[in-house]
């Protein structure tokens, strides 16, 4: 007796991986062949993730335009379809899929601007998280200072990337051809602040220094260390602005045991 | 002979037996600055389980309306049993919003873990039955309420079920309590595709579990050798067909909420007002018809 699980995995073979050799064999023909009705199925499947993942990606969109857009997000969702109905949650691997894909082998920057489109994509589907209140902070006695490890609020990421994908996403959201064309893809790498802000997506640019200081509170390490490796850098206003910001939500201090011998106070 | 009465297991809350629009991104922004004369709004559950601006519209719109939140995803025939992640997401929604109906389908959309991004339908056996219901009681179970379910548009049917569509539906309402939301448009298309009779696909089913309707367009798609098939896109105005339909559900079932859903090339705004005011039409002449009978 065929089972419900045997047919469910046939149809998902036949929809994600376009193999209807079982499948075809569970329906009934009706005067229009099985597989002619499987792709009803798969065109739908094919069709609403590549519109998720263009409402996701809209600058990757525009980029390559439609056609190529199409094959690329084909090549992504049969190697890495989505587990879930919440499609917000899906194409966090889209980036590095990209970065593969053969026919986008000549466009470095393609991934760059793909991740800070997911970056930007988790800022505006992040859960609505309170902010740490300062004053938890300022309870605490000036000797545990050290200790404290952030939470990272999750509407923000960090990103460190060898493009200016910054420019390039504004100015392609913006369809400014103009400053599309002034653009210098060698000028080097930007590191970058994303997050979610009462107005909207802030995406920030910041210095080497900056970000790592940032990107290692925002990894949970105990502010002693992360103020021990800060250099160059105006490390307590730059804490100021997190807080301020929103930029974490909470946070736990670590053990005494776990922090180095004669870390700053 | 019209079947007034609703069971305590749709729980109609307070969604009225008027017409209401699916609402959409496109016209949060609208919804919000003017809001329209509209009895009340249907959401897709699986577009507010983040947070920010679409959560927060959500949250000014459900002030104004009465809301009815309306499943895609939870695959509610997956032979691997429901996503309790998926299941918990819904019942964070359910708990903000307290919505006067939750809906899902009579479908699957995973297997092994993939989600198939369609509503896929079932071997209408014994087998998926049970499984069925005991997924239907837990999601039940978890939300702590009773929700409905939809008969979903099909392109294909399996050589080994032994069911009738109506009649599986009619048994999953009477073993698990919950609800039947009939859409009349999936009834028409699933009745032209595979040669079923709409009508007593209608009759078949149990009025009083009947606690709301839905009514979109469909499209026609021609195959090579001359053949069609009805496709459930949502994305055009309800057909002539559809609507005598509609008028034949509301005649058996009585006056229900009645959704007008549009999901592909979403119109203007105005465009969803004007279908739901024929619905609104329909039910009015019902309502009319009933006055009548009862004066007589």
């Amino acid at each position: 007796m065929l089972s419900l699980r045997e047919v469910q995995k046939a149809i998902r073979r036949s929809v994600v991986l376009r193999d209807d050799s079982d499948a075809a064999a569970y329906i009934v023909d009706d005067g229009l062949p099985a597989e002619r009705r499987l792709a009803v199925y798969r065109n739908t499947f094919d069709g609403s993730l590549t519109t998720a993942l263009r409402l996701s990606f809209p600058a990757i969109h525009r980029l390559v335009g439609a056609e190529f857009f199409e094959a690329a997000t084909q090549s992504f969702v049969h190697e890495q379809p989505p587990h879930s109905a919440w499609l917000d949650e899906y194409g966090a691997g889209f980036a590095e899929s990209l970065a593969r894909f053969p026919p986008a082998a000549a466009l470095a920057y393609l991934r760059d601007v793909a991740r800070l489109e997911w970056a930007v994509n988790r800022a505006l589907h992040a859960p609505d998280v309170e902010p740490l209140e300062v004053a938890l902070l300022s309870a605490l006695s000036p000797a545990d200072h050290e200790r404290v490890c952030f939470v990272a609020h999750p509407s923000v990421s960090v990103l460190e990337l060898a493009y200016p994908a910054d420019v390039i996403w504004r100015a392609v959201l913006a369809q400014d051809d103009a400053a599309l064309a002034a653009i210098d893809l060698a000028s080097g790498p930007v590191w970058l602040i994303v997050e979610r802000a009462a107005s909207g997506i802030d995406v920030t640019r910041v210095g080497g220094q900056a970000w790592r200081f940032t990107a290692d509170l925002l990894a949970g390490q105990p502010l002693g260390i992360a103020l021990e490796a800060a250099e160059d850098i105006d490390a307590p206003s730059l804490l100021a602005d997190h807080l301020k910001a929103g930029r974490f939500s909470a946070f736990n201090l670590a053990h005494p045991a776990a922090m180095p011998q004669g870390s700053s106070q | 002979m019209v079947a007034r009465s609703t069971t305590a297991a749709t729980r109609r809350g307070s969604i009225p037996a008027a017409a209401g629009i699916g609402l959409r991104f496109q016209h949060h922004q609208a919804v919000v600055d003017a809001p329209p004369q509209i009895a009340w709004l249907e959401v897709h559950t699986e577009n507010y389980m983040g947070g920010g601006a679409s959560l927060a519209y959500l949250d000014a719109i459900a002030r104004e309306y009465p809301l009815s939140l309306h499943g895609v995803g939870l695959s509610l025939g997956s032979a691997d049993g429901l996503d309790p992640a998926h299941l918990e997401r819904i019942r964070r929604i359910v708990e903000r919003f307290e919505p006067g109906l939750v809906s899902e389908h009579l479908s699957w959309s995973i297997a092994d873990g993939v989600y198939l991004a369609d509503l896929l339908p079932l071997p209408l056996t014994e087998e998926a039955l049970v499984l069925v219901c005991r997924n239907v009681d837990r999601m039940q179970h978890h939300l702590r309420r009773h929700v409905l379910i939809e008969n979903p548009s099909s392109y294909l049917r399996f050589k080994h079920s032994t069911i009738p569509e109506w009649e599986f539906l009619a048994a999953v309402a009477a073993r698990t309590g919950c609800g039947i939301l009939c859409d009349v448009n999936n009834v028409y298309v699933s009745a032209c595709n595979h040669g079923w009779d709409g009508s007593a696909y209608l009759a078949a089913l149990p009025a009083a579990a009947i606690g709301e309707i839905h009514l979109a367009g469909h499209s026609l798609r021609r195959l090579d050798d001359g053949r069609e098939l009805r496709i459930d896109d949502h994305g055009s105005r309800v057909v002539p067909a559809v609507w005598a339909l509609y008028g034949e559900a509301l005649e058996r079932f009585g006056p229900r909420p009645t959704l007008i859903e549009w999901d592909s090339d979403v119109p203007p705004l105005d465009v969803l007002l004007d279908e739901a005011r024929q619905a609104a039409t329909h039910l009015e002449r019902l309502e009319k018809g009933l006055a009548h009978a009862v004066a007589a």
